[in-house]
């Protein structure tokens, strides 16, 4: 054993001094020959020949030096890259030969080489490196989380917060906050909302980013008395300004106040998605709210360098619970800070989508390598000869195994390249499916550099997958075997076969499980579509509405406002309900403790709330259960009453009383901008249950109340219309105007557009991406199936000749050739069911309403495989059947 | 043309016979393998003697064989050639193997004469 080994570490050692020194290595065995030439000659000059006699006797008896010493190189180095490239060269010329194999093969593996990048572009751009600016890496946000519960924890800040933060810390090297703020934009016609952020000083140098046109903020525009000033995001630029350049210098009102545009940013900022940055200092002791709630910074650290995140967690941790010791209210009782990385405040669950689809791509390019495979393998048995005489010519085993593979990379070379353009196109679409609220605002999806290094990686490894088991094929033959053959009789030799069966049955597994995953989430998608909203979406507009809050803060200013506007909305040809309202389906309003007059409870009771006009039920179509809903009267005088919802009656009322009558206190009334003193309604009516947390989530207790009772919370116009509700757009937008021009109106839209693009978009990307791969796998799996079968009869041409000629009918011959194509469809269904049912579990979370194994999914997906597979084996089934005996029998 | 003419090596053979020598010689250089092989077969065999360090190259590779480099009898450096554990047993196999084939050769060579 020991001797055994030792030598074949030997003989390795050997193979790796060939690799590295060729040169010396070569020398000496050269020096052996001709030693060994040497000793014949002086044996012939012995035996009395002149000396160029025996030089040539000895060379005649020793044969061709040069040969061997290639022989020696073959045998002794791995690779080397001469031969490598001789090998290119011969695979181009070989596939030049066989030009259908060579665009099937390639087109195969376009497919799915270009389905995964188009996959990884995505997810290279909005997972892995969607922030463009200097080392992303190193920025951090902070979170204070409360140690006792699960919950979320805070990321906003006030300001002598964020300077505590700024000034005390020792991990950060920059430090920088932006607080949201919504932007009254007043312009000749009326007003339009723009997304503001606050920019505290120092913040574009942060982020090392210059401006695009004109400048960033300077620390000047922060001094006390600058001129107000502004910048731009490239966006909203191009959106809202068409681009024009003449903007830059322009002094433009926002929020009441004239600021200069004095600098635009290039395409990929987009730092808190704003559209016009604003310099802020936070400053101690300034106390600015909007709507009633606090203004709010979000803090952003740069890591120094070698500090980690746990540093700064510890180090923030200090900081804040010093302040915490002389504000106690404003922190939990136990907490801690934790740092997070930029990028994980966005993408969120969308990323288990994304994954989920690379997996499902991955799957389709292993079945396009199980097709190319094949096609190789059947090329490989027809090449059979070619190779043993190779073999017998001297042509190493390792030699053809290399020559094999070669040519596997240059398939996938090819099919790279198509893949690419696949993924250009693909992408579009693609990026037009995505659901734009998970994208970073700086990402921007596109074929770049890592993507084609990745996709190049994906090529070569595709190459080895699909091309080692011809390669090794090829290799192991036996070499007498394929000179004799002549293909007669003989169905490509038994193991062959064996090998393409089962590639067939492992693809026919794989498309299973990728239509199955397919299905599932179209399902998903079908279920969430059905479910009941509680209300119509159809028909109804919706906008939300910006106040300017100098003007609009307590409900009596608010109420000024919307009663001309409802009345005038109302008087509209084609309108036939108009209402205010806090929220938008499928959210209800926000959360508030709730108590019951005369009820006594251990726990909290919550319960959403939402303020509306006496219409809102009417222009929704929500069903009314019990009692009634608002009048007129009780809302232009902000009577305290309320609706509830069947679910909060059941959940605070189970035991059948009558909850009409009833007072119910909503306590979030007292703590808001304009609070309710005693916030104690008495309910009027109950109506039926209306989605209100999104569409997964079951519905929450909900109470609506008169919007007259409080100036706080969001203000929402919502208007029925008889016919095409987005014909209403420029009506209502009159309306608001001439009401007050200075309100503005955000993102106006159909109701059922507004949902599909909230809650439908995420779902339906994940059900068309997995539908078009599903389908695609199958396309592959039925060309495979179907090669594999014409292939084999054609193979057998001649052994179905003979039983034709010995009597077997055409449809025994039929038979025959379907029932070993449907054996290996079944063989490959029973495993693709099984893998389905273990992978089911990962997909779980993503699926709403239906089980991982759904059995009406699992049954119909197994027909539409059947019946694919069935047809890939009726046509070279009939093929065979047709047969004329005589034809076949002189087949060669 | 006098000479009676020489039969070819047959594949495979050649190896057979390298490791018989080396087996039956000991360490040998590849001059003295094909010497002896000459000398064995009594010129039977042709033998393009190159064709000797391909196989030893391939018995190295194998681990049938192993090589060292020494002084020959006429003091010259060569390398010595020499049998493994491995390469007996390998011999052993391969022995048994040509007897029965030949065997079955020849009564098939010489039912064939009869009939």
């Amino acid at each position: 054993m020991a001797g055994r080994g030792m030598s074949r570490m030997r003989a390795w050692a050997a193979r790796a001094r060939g690799f590295f020194g060729r040169q010396g290595r070569d020398g000496q065995f050269e020096d052996e020959l001709q030693e060994h030439l040497n000793l014949l000659k002086e044996r012939f000059v012995a035996q009395g020949m002149s000396s160029p006699d025996a030089t040539a006797a000895a060379r005649r008896q020793f044969g061709n030096t040069t040969l061997l010493c290639e022989d020696r190189r073959e045998l002794r180095t791995l690779v080397s890259l001469e031969d490598l490239g001789r090998d290119f060269h011969y695979a181009v010329r070989a596939l030049r030969k066989s030009r259908g194999f060579a665009m099937v093969a390639m087109v195969t593996l376009a497919l799915g080489i270009g389905a995964s990048t188009a996959i990884f572009s995505v997810i290279d751009n909005i997972m892995l490196s969607p922030f463009p600016y200097k080392n992303p890496g190193e920025m951090v946000f902070l979170r204070v989380v409360d140690t006792q519960s699960d919950s979320h924890g805070r990321q906003g800040y006030t300001a002598p917060e964020y300077l505590e933060l700024a000034e005390q810390n020792h991990v950060f090297s920059a430090t920088t906050a932006a607080a949201e703020d919504l932007v009254l934009y007043k312009h000749g016609e009326g007003t339009d909302q723009l997304y503001g952020a606050h920019v505290t000083p120092g913040t574009f140098e942060f982020f090392g980013m210059p401006a695009m046109l004109g400048r960033v903020l300077q620390p000047a525009d922060y001094e006390p008395g600058a001129p107000p000033v502004f910048v731009m995001r490239y966006k909203t630029w191009v959106t809202r300004f068409d681009g024009d350049p003449s903007i830059l210098g322009k002094t433009m009102v926002l929020n009441e106040t004239p600021r200069t545009l004095v600098g635009i940013m290039p395409p990929r900022f987009g730092w808190y998605e704003a559209d016009v940055l604003i310099p802020e200092k936070p400053m101690r002791g300034a106390k600015s709210s909007f709507a009633g709630i606090m203004v709010n910074w979000f803090f952003l650290g740069r890591l120094k360098p070698g500090v980690t995140k746990e540093q700064a967690e510890a180090d923030a941790t200090v900081i804040l619970q010093g302040l915490a010791r002389v504000n106690p209210q404003a922190y939990p009782q136990h907490f801690t800070v934790k740092a997070k990385k930029l990028g994980d405040t966005v993408v969120g669950q969308f990323e288990a989508t994304l994954l989920t689809a690379l997996a499902a791509v991955a799957l389709l390019l292993l079945i396009g390598c199980g097709n190319v495979a094949n096609l190789m393998l059947a090329r490989a048995t027809a090449r059979a000869k070619e190779f043993a005489l190779r073999s017998v010519l001297g042509a190493g085993r390792a030699r053809l195994v290399r020559l094999q593979l070669v040519e596997s990379l240059v398939l996938a070379l090819g099919g790279a390249a198509i893949g690419v353009l696949i993924a250009w196109g693909g992408l579009k679409g693609l990026v037009a499916a995505l659901p734009q609220n998970v994208i970073p605002a700086e990402s921007v999806i596109e074929l770049n550099a890592p993507v084609l290094a990745f996709t190049l990686g994906v090529a070569v490894l595709t190459a080895l997958i699909f091309g080692l088991a011809p390669a090794l094929q090829a290799a192991r033959r036996d070499l007498n075997d394929p000179l004799r053959d002549s293909g007669k009789g003989v169905s490509g030799g038994f193991q062959t076969g064996r090998l393409r069966d089962a590639v067939v049955v492992v693809e026919v597994a794989m498309s299973l499980v990728l239509l199955i995953g397919a299905g599932l989430f179209m399902r998903s998608f079908v279920a969430l579509r059905a479910t009941p909203l509680g209300l119509r979406a159809d028909h109804v507009y919706q906008v939300q509405l910006l106040l300017p809050r100098s003007r609009y803060e307590k409900a009596a200013q608010m109420r000024s406002f919307f009663e001309p506007l409802l009345a005038r909305l109302k008087a509209v040809p084609g309108v036939v309900e108009a209402s205010e309202s806090s929220s938008i389906p499928p959210y209800g309003g926000v959360e508030s403790r709730v108590e019951i007059a005369g009820k006594t409870h251990a726990e909290d009771w919550h319960a959403l709330i939402q303020h509306v006009s006496e219409g809102y039920f009417r222009v929704l179509r929500i069903e009314l259960k019990l009692g009634r809903g608002f009048t007129e009267t009780e809302v232009n005088d902000a009577r305290k009453v309320a609706v509830v919802n069947e679910t909060f009656v059941q959940k605070y009322f189970p035991h059948q009383e009558n909850p009409m009558g009833q007072r119910v206190r909503l306590s979030m009334l007292q703590s808001m901008g304009d609070p309710v003193a005693e916030p104690w309604f008495e309910i009027v009516g109950v109506v039926g249950d209306v989605t209100n947390l999104g569409l997964q989530a079951p519905t929450e207790p909900e109470v609506w109340f008169p919007y007259t009772v409080t100036g706080s919370g969001a203000q929402v116009l919502m208007v029925r219309t008889k016919h095409d509700p987005a014909l209403i757009a420029n009506e209502l937008r009159r309306a608001v105007w001439s009401t007050d021009s200075g309100v503005a109106l955000d993102h106006p839209s159909t109701l059922e557009d507004r949902i599909n693009a909230r809650v439908f978009a995420g779902p339906r990307f994940s059900f068309l991406v997995m539908t078009i791969f599903g389908c695609v796998g199958l396309v592959l799996v039925t060309i495979g199936v179907y090669s594999v079968l014409a292939y084999a009869t054609a193979r057998k041409t001649h052994e179905i000749g003979i039983r034709m000629a010995l009597g077997a009918e055409r449809r025994d011959v039929l038979e025959m050739v379907v029932r070993g194509g449907l054996g290996l469809v079944f063989a490959g269904i029973g495993v693709g069911l099984a893998v389905s049912l273990v992978l089911g579990r990962v997909i779980t979370a993503q699926l709403n309403g239906v089980p991982a194994h759904d059995p009406a999914t699992l049954a119909g997906t197994v027909l539409v495989v059947i019946a694919t597979g069935a047809m890939a084996c009726w046509i070279p089934a009939r093929r065979a059947a047709r047969l004329d005996p005589n034809v076949a029998l002189r087949y060669e | 043309m006098t000479e009676a003419k020489k039969s070819e090596v047959l594949q495979g053979t050649l190896d057979l016979m390298i490791l018989k020598t080396l087996h039956a010689l000991g360490p040998q250089h590849g001059f003295g393998i094909a010497r002896r092989i000459e000398q064995v077969s009594r010129d039977v065999l042709q033998l393009n003697e190159g064709t000797v360090y391909t196989s030893l190259l391939r018995l190295l590779q194998q681990g049938w064989i192993v090589a060292e480099w020494g002084l020959s009898e006429n003091n010259r450096k060569a390398k010595f050639y020499s049998i493994t554990p491995r390469g007996e047993k390998q011999l052993a196999v391969e022995t048994e193997n040509w007897e029965r084939i030949s065997g079955v050769v020849g009564r098939v060579l010489r039912l064939e004469g009869e009939g």
